[in-house]
């Protein structure tokens, strides 16, 4: 996006600290804290991301996790395909987050 | 600043216009005549659109539907946060397949059994629906328009409650449901497709669905997947713009969100997705 090299493996857990991105490793505690749903770890997980996230920044993380909440489940609800456009550009992150082992990848059957 | 109108001496403010016939700028002025959520645990200030974003949700889940009635739809959302706890949705989602766990579902609130099953499955593991599970939801009673709204309100639900589980506040008390009819509006436009269920292309977004779309040089099939029904298109975006970005400017590297840079942005986004199973 703006050269800047960012270590995907992060988004599927398989590395940790910085990825390439400003406190990420906050980030991403955070959200699977928030996601898995277990209590004490998002109390935790959230003074730490609020140790180093404004409390504007901290509340745009919770509107992002909120909102592709909705999206994936609108997505895998409806079962949409990957627009043609997305599914061109995306060959290389698709394949270095082997995105193909989801279930809703068959509503790509261009993907696969 | 949103003002809101001052209630009427012995009784409750007006039911406001509904977002299709109402000018998209004044989708928050809509959203302050609908009572305002309480905030405060989460001990930091919540944006004004967020609020409104939120107001404007459970305006949209309490209101007479297309095909479901507002204590319907409330029903179902209520069902919703039932699946949370539901030991069957717990059984099929620690399973290889959902479909190795049979059993019923916790309290159903009065709702059909496949309604419950519709309404578990969509919250607790949206990952691994099929193009077979829903042709056997249809084919089980629930037809394609019934089941998108049943969809909006399921998944626009889920977001209000992920925020909040975000910031520490307890879900939001659901609404109580507006009367009356559905309006049994089906959009003349919208046409099979690739995805499961009839959608409507931009070109052919008229008449009463004329205003539907956002703005945008591209509408994904993430924005058209709704559009059976056009209210929760307009909803779902109106939503979307506060809690991520405006449709037109998520293909802009630039845009960003206030506080949060748009790589922040985009790993928060991404790794929910990757928890979600979602590949689109």
């Amino acid at each position: 996006m703006n050269g800047a090299a960012v270590d995907l493996a992060a988004i599927n857990g398989d590395r940790h600290g910085e990825v390439g991105v400003a406190h990420a490793a906050e980030l991403l505690a955070f959200t699977d804290a928030v996601m898995r749903g277990d209590d004490s770890t998002i109390r935790g997980t959230r003074a730490a991301l609020r140790a180093v996230l404004s409390d504007e920044a901290y509340v745009d993380v919770a509107a992002v996790i909120g909102a592709f909440n909705v999206v994936d489940r609108v997505a895998d609800s409806i079962g949409i395909p990957l627009d043609d456009m997305m599914l061109a550009m995306s060959g290389d992150v698709r394949d270095e987050l082997r995105l193909t082992r989801f279930a809703s990848s068959a509503n790509t059957p261009a993907a696969l | 600043m949103i003002s809101c109108p001052a209630d009427t001496a012995g009784g409750p403010p007006a039911a406001p216009k509904w977002l299709s016939s109402t000018p998209r700028q004044d989708y928050p002025l809509v959203a302050a005549m609908v009572t305002e959520h309480d905030y405060s645990a989460a001990g930091v200030p919540i944006r004004d659109d967020l609020r409104a974003a939120h107001r404007l949700i459970w305006e949209y889940i309490r209101k007479p539907g297309n095909w479901w009635t507002g204590a319907q739809r409330v029903a179902i959302c209520a069902a919703a946060r039932g699946a949370d706890a539901c030991p069957l949705c717990r059984a099929r989602k620690a399973a290889l397949s959902p479909n190795a766990v049979s059993g019923k579902h916790a309290d159903t609130g009065g709702l059909p059994p496949n309604v419950i099953d519709v309404v578990h499955r969509i919250r607790t593991d949206p990952g691994r629906l099929s193009r077979a599970w829903f042709e056997s939801v249809v084919a089980g009673g629930l037809d394609a328009p019934h089941y998108v709204e049943l969809v909006s309100l399921v998944t626009m639900l889920s977001g209000v409650d992920f925020f909040c589980r975000s910031v520490g506040l307890a879900p939001f008390p659901l609404p109580e449901p507006l009367p009356g009819a559905p309006s049994r509006h089906l959009p003349a436009s919208a046409k099979p497709g690739t995805a499961w269920v009839p959608m409507i292309a931009p070109e052919d977004a008229a008449g009463p669905e004329a205003d539907m779309y956002p703005p945008a040089p591209f509408i994904p099939n993430i924005v058209r997947a709704l559009s059976l029904i056009p209210d929760a298109v307009r909803t779902l975006w109106h939503s979307s713009d506060a809690h991520y970005l405006p449709v037109a400017e998520i293909g802009n590297p630039a845009a960003r969100k206030a506080a949060l840079d748009r790589m922040q942005t985009e790993l928060v986004a991404a790794r929910v997705s990757a928890l979600n199973e979602c590949f689109y």
